[in-house]
C-alpha cells in the first residue's frame, strides 16, 4: 500500500527484531493482568461456589448475576467502571474478573455434583467429616472439570487483556492500540498473534498442570473444551 | 497542542515499565545525571531522545522516563523532582497553568516564565518548531477551490467535510474556534482519530474534504498535503520548549543551557515534521532518528 | 453518585435526535450487526451443514472453538483497517476503506466461528439411528439433511444464531476505533473527551443493545425448540449454552 509515497510491506519482521525487549515487556505485563484476573477470579468464585454448594436456592442468582456480568459487552463494562474507578489497574482488574465468575463459579459447581455419590456415601460412611470430605475425596475428584473451567477461563481472559488497552493498560492490546495509531500493521499482528500464542500456551500449560494434579483425569467427566 | 492522544492515564504500572526500560537505557558518561521525562507520544519520544543524546555525547548521565502518560501525569512528575526535564509546548503549557497565550511566540513565552516562575520551575530558550492544529487538505483540493489560508475556507461554507479528533467539537481550539473566528461552516463532522491513519486515510480517500491535523504531523509531507495558514492566529504559540526546575538549571550551569539552546534553535517545524514521518509512518525508531538528527546537525559524530 | 446518575439520566433526555443520537447510532449499530451475521450465516453455516451431515470436520471444530476463544476481537478489528484501506486502494467505488467496511469484516470473521461450531454440532448431533431409519425409508442424503437433520438440528443452530448475534452486537461497539459511528462512539467519545457522563450513558445503551439482542433471539430460540428434543440435543452435543463476550 502506498502511504507517503513509499510502497510498504505488511509485515516488518526488521521491526520484531529491534523490538523484543519491548515485546517481552508486555507479555509479562499481559501474564500479570492475567494472572491477577484469574487468580481473585478463583477465590471469590470457590467462595461463591461454596455458598451455592451449600444453600441450593442461591445457585440461581449466583448464576444469573454472573450470567449478567458475562452478557455486557467488555467495553461496556469498563466503560461503567472508568467514571467510578478512572483508568485505572483496578478498573481493568474488576472487569476481567468479573468475566471469570460465570465459568469458574459454573465449572466448581459442576465438578462438585458430579462426582459420584456412592463414593461421597463411602467416605461418609468412613467417618470423613465435611472439610475431609470436600479437600480429599470432593474437590480431587471435580479437579477435572474444575481445571477445564479454568482452562477456558484463561483462554478468554488473555483475549479480554487487549481491550484494557483502552483504558491504559493492555498488555500485548498496547501494540494493536499504538498500531492501529500509526497505521503500523506490523504492530497489530504482533499484538493479535501473540495474545493467541499466549493463550494456546496458557492453555497447555493448564492441561500439563491438570494431569500432575489429577492424574486420574476421568473422561466422561470432561466438559466440552 | 493537541491533548494526550492516548485516552487514559497511565499510572504506577507506566511508570514502573518505564523504570524498568531506563534501568536498560541509562546514560553512558559519568557526569551529572539528568533525567528526561516525556509523555506518550512519538513527537515526545523523538524529541526527548535528541536531548538525552546530545547530554550523553556530552558526557553527562541522563535517566529516560519516557512515555510516563499525558500532562497531568508528566507534569507533576517535574515538580516532585521525579523528572528534571520535559519538553513542552509554550501555549498549551500557559493555558495549563493558567494564563491566557496568544498567537505571538515571544509574548506566549514571556507570559509562561512569569507563570511557571512562582514555583521554581522555568524554561529554555523556546525553538521555532510548532505543533499546534491546523487545517489541511490535499495538494488537489488546494488547486481546484483555490485554498491557502483557512480564511480561503469561508468561500466555500456550507460544502465542505471536516474531519478531525472526536474531542474537536468541544475544543475552543478546534471546531468552535474556527467557526467563531473564521466564520467557518462545514456541511458535516466526522469524528475521526488524533491526526492518526483514520484522519489520513478520510482525507486521501475523500470522505472528508478537510482534516484537523497538526502543523508537525509527518503524513504532511509525505503525502504532500497543504496545510493551510493560520492567517488570523486562532491558533496561540507553540513552540517546544525544555522546561526545567529552577535548580536544576542553576546547578548544572550555563555550559548545560547553552548546550540545550543551541539544540532547540536548530529543530524547526519543517524538521519536525519529517522526523515524525520517519517515526510514525518509516516506523525508524525515536533512537535512530535522534541519533541520526544531531549527526547531521554536527553535535555528535 | 446520586447526582451522576442523575448527569446521566438528564443526557438521555437530551440526546435523542439528530446525526449523535442514539435514534441514528442504534441504526447504525443494527445494521451493521444485522449485515455481518447474515453474510457470516450465509458463509459458515452451509458448509457446516453439509459437512455435520457427512459426519466430518469435527477436528476443525475443535480448533474453531479454541481458536474463536483466544483470538482477541480488538486484535481483529485493529487488524481489519489496514486491510480495507488497502482494498478500497484497488477498488474504485470505496472511498477510503474506513468506517464501515473495517468493522464489518472484521465482524464478519468473528461470527463465523461460532455459526459453524452450532451449525455443525447441530446436525452432527442428531441420532444416527434416526438418519439410519430414514435411509431405510429410502430418503436420499439431500432429504435427509433437509427434512430430518436440519429440523432435528434447529434448537442448537438457533442457540448457535443467538450466541453470535450477541457477540456481533457487542462487539460493533470496537467501530468507533475505525470511524464507524454507531453506539461505540459515546463511549470512546466519552472517554477521549473525559466526559464520564457520555462514557457511562454509551455503556448503558451496549449493554442494554447486548441484552435486547438476546431476550429478542431466546424468544424466538424457545419458540422453535420443543422442550424435550432440546434438552436431549444440546446435552449429546455437548454445547454450552454461553454467551460470549464482546
Amino acid at each position: 500500500m502506498i502511504v507517503g509515497g513509499t510502497e510498504r510491506p505488511f509485515f516488518r519482521w526488521d521491526w520484531v527484531g529491534s523490538h523484543v525487549g519491548e515485546i517481552l515487556e508486555r507479555v509479562l505485563e499481559h501474564l500479570v493482568l492475567t494472572g491477577i484476573a484469574i487468580g481473585v477470579g478463583l477465590i471469590i468464585s470457590a467462595l461463591l461456589a461454596g455458598l451455592a454448594l451449600r444453600y441450593r436456592r442461591t445457585y440461581g442468582p449466583i448464576t444469573w448475576l454472573s450470567a449478567g456480568l458475562y452478557a455486557i459487552p467488555s467495553l461496556a463494562l469498563f466503560a461503567f467502571l472508568v467514571p467510578i474507578t478512572g483508568f485505572t489497574m483496578l478498573t481493568a482488574q474488576i472487569g476481567l474478573v468479573s468475566y471469570t465468575l460465570l465459568i469458574l463459579v459454573r465449572s466448581i459447581v459442576t465438578g462438585i455434583d458430579g462426582v459420584d455419590p456412592a463414593i461421597r456415601e463411602a467416605a461418609v460412611g468412613l467417618g470423613y467429616s465435611r472439610r475431609r470430605l470436600l479437600l480429599e475425596v470432593e474437590l480431587p475428584l471435580a479437579m477435572p472439570v474444575i481445571l477445564t473451567g479454568i482452562r477456558v477461563t484463561a483462554v478468554t481472559t488473555v483475549g479480554l487483556v487487549t481491550i484494557t488497552a483502552l483504558i491504559g493498560r493492555g498488555g500485548l492490546g498496547f501494540f494493536i492500540l499504538r498500531g492501529l495509531g500509526r497505521f503500523f500493521e506490523t504492530e497489530i499482528i504482533v499484538g493479535t498473534v501473540l495474545s493467541v500464542a499466549l493463550a494456546a500456551a496458557l492453555d497447555g500449560l493448564l492441561v500439563v498442570v491438570g494431569r500432575m494434579v489429577a492424574p486420574w483425569t476421568d473422561r466422561r467427566s470432561r466438559v466440552g473444551a | 497542542m493537541r491533548t494526550s492522544r492516548r485516552s487514559g492515564a497511565v499510572g504506577a504500572i507506566a511508570i514502573a515499565v518505564a523504570l524498568l526500560a531506563s534501568a536498560c537505557g541509562g546514560g553512558s558518561g559519568d557526569g551529572p545525571t539528568v533525567t528526561i521525562g516525556s509523555t506518550n507520544f512519538g513527537e515526545q519520544l523523538i524529541l526527548g531522545e535528541i536531548y538525552a543524546q546530545v547530554l550523553e555525547a556530552e558526557g553527562y548521565t541522563v535517566e529516560r522516563r519516557f512515555n510516563l502518560g499525558d500532562r497531568d501525569i508528566v507534569a507533576p512528575a517535574l515538580r516532585d523532582g521525579e523528572i528534571d526535564l520535559m519538553v513542552e509546548y509554550t501555549g498549551s503549557l500557559l493555558t495549563y497553568e493558567g494564563g491566557t497565550p496568544s498567537s505571538d511566540s515571544d509574548a506566549t513565552y514571556a507570559a509562561l516564565i512569569a507563570a511557571l516562575g512562582p514555583q521554581e520551575l522555568s524554561a529554555l530558550d523556546y525553538g521555532p518548531a510548532q505543533d499546534k492544529n491546523g487545517l489541511v487538505v490535499t495538494a488537489e483540493t488546494a488547486q481546484a477551490l483555490g485554498l491557502a489560508t483557512v480564511s480561503d475556507l469561508a468561500a466555500h461554507n456550507g460544502t465542505l467535510i471536516f474531519g478531525g479528533p472526536p474531542e474537536c467539537p468541544e475544543r475552543p481550539l478546534c471546531l468552535p474556534g474556527y467557526e467563531e473566528v473564521y466564520g467557518l461552516e462545514f456541511a458535516d463532522f466526522l469524528p475521526l482519530d488524533v491526526g492518526g491513519p483514520l484522519t489520513v486515510a478520510a482525507l486521501a480517500g475523500g470522505d472528508i474534504d478537510v482534516a484537523l491535523l497538526f502543523t508537525s504531523d509527518g503524513v504532511i509531507a509525505a503525502r504532500g498535503l497543504v496545510l493551510l495558514e493560520d492567517d488570523m492566529g486562532l491558533q496561540p504559540a507553540e513552540n517546544i520548549v525544555p522546561v526545567l526546575r529552577q535548580e536544576v538549571i542553576d546547578a548544572h550551569g550555563q555550559d548545560f543551557v547553552d548546550l540545550i539552546n543551541r539544540v532547540s534553535a536548530l529543530i524547526t517545524t519543517a524538521e519536525l515534521r519529517e522526523l515524525n514521518k520517519r517515526y510514525g509512518i518509516d516506523a525508524v525508531d525515536a533512537e535512530v532518528l535522534a541519533r541520526e538528527w544531531l549527526q547531521a546537525n554536527g553535535f555528535v559524530d | 453518585m446520586i447526582d451522576f446518575l442523575g448527569e446521566v439520566v438528564s443526557w438521555f433526555g437530551d440526546n435523542w435526535w439528530g446525526p449523535t443520537g442514539i435514534v441514528w447510532r442504534s441504526r447504525q449499530h443494527f445494521e451493521l450487526s444485522g449485515a455481518a451475521l447474515i453474510t457470516a450465516a450465509v458463509l459458515a453455516m452451509p458448509p457446516a451443514a453439509w459437512l455435520g451431515h457427512r459426519g466430518r470436520g469435527t477436528g476443525l471444530v475443535t480448533a474453531l472453538v479454541n481458536a474463536g476463544r483466544a483470538i482477541p476481537t480488538f486484535g481483529i478489528v485493529a487488524l481489519a483497517l489496514p486491510i480495507t484501506i488497502r482494498i478500497a486502494d484497488v477498488v474504485p467505488w470505496m472511498s477510503s476503506g474506513i468506517g464501515f467496511p473495517a468493522i464489518y469484516v472484521a465482524l464478519v470473521a468473528l461470527a463465523l466461528p461460532p455459526l459453524f461450531i452450532h451449525t455443525h454440532t447441530g446436525i452432527l448431533s442428531v441420532s444416527t439411528d434416526v438418519v439410519e431409519a430414514a435411509t431405510g425409508l429410502g430418503m436420499t442424503p439431500r432429504q435427509i439433511l433437509q427434512r430430518i437433520e436440519l429440523p432435528l438440528a434447529v434448537p442448537v443452530i438457533m442457540t448457535g444464531i443467538r450466541v453470535t448475534a450477541v457477540q456481533v452486537v457487542a462487539t460493533a461497539p470496537l467501530g468507533a476505533l475505525v470511524a464507524h459511528n454507531a453506539l461505540g462512539r459515546f463511549i470512546i467519545d466519552g472517554f477521549a473527551v473525559r466526559d464520564s457522563v457520555r462514557v457511562f450513558a454509551g455503556a448503558v445503551l451496549v449493554a442494554a443493545a447486548a441484552l435486547l439482542t438476546d431476550a429478542v433471539f431466546g424468544a424466538v430460540e424457545r419458540r422453535l425448540t420443543p422442550r424435550t428434543r432440546s434438552e436431549s440435543a444440546t446435552r449429546r452435543s455437548g454445547v454450552r449454552n454461553t454467551t460470549a463476550v464482546g
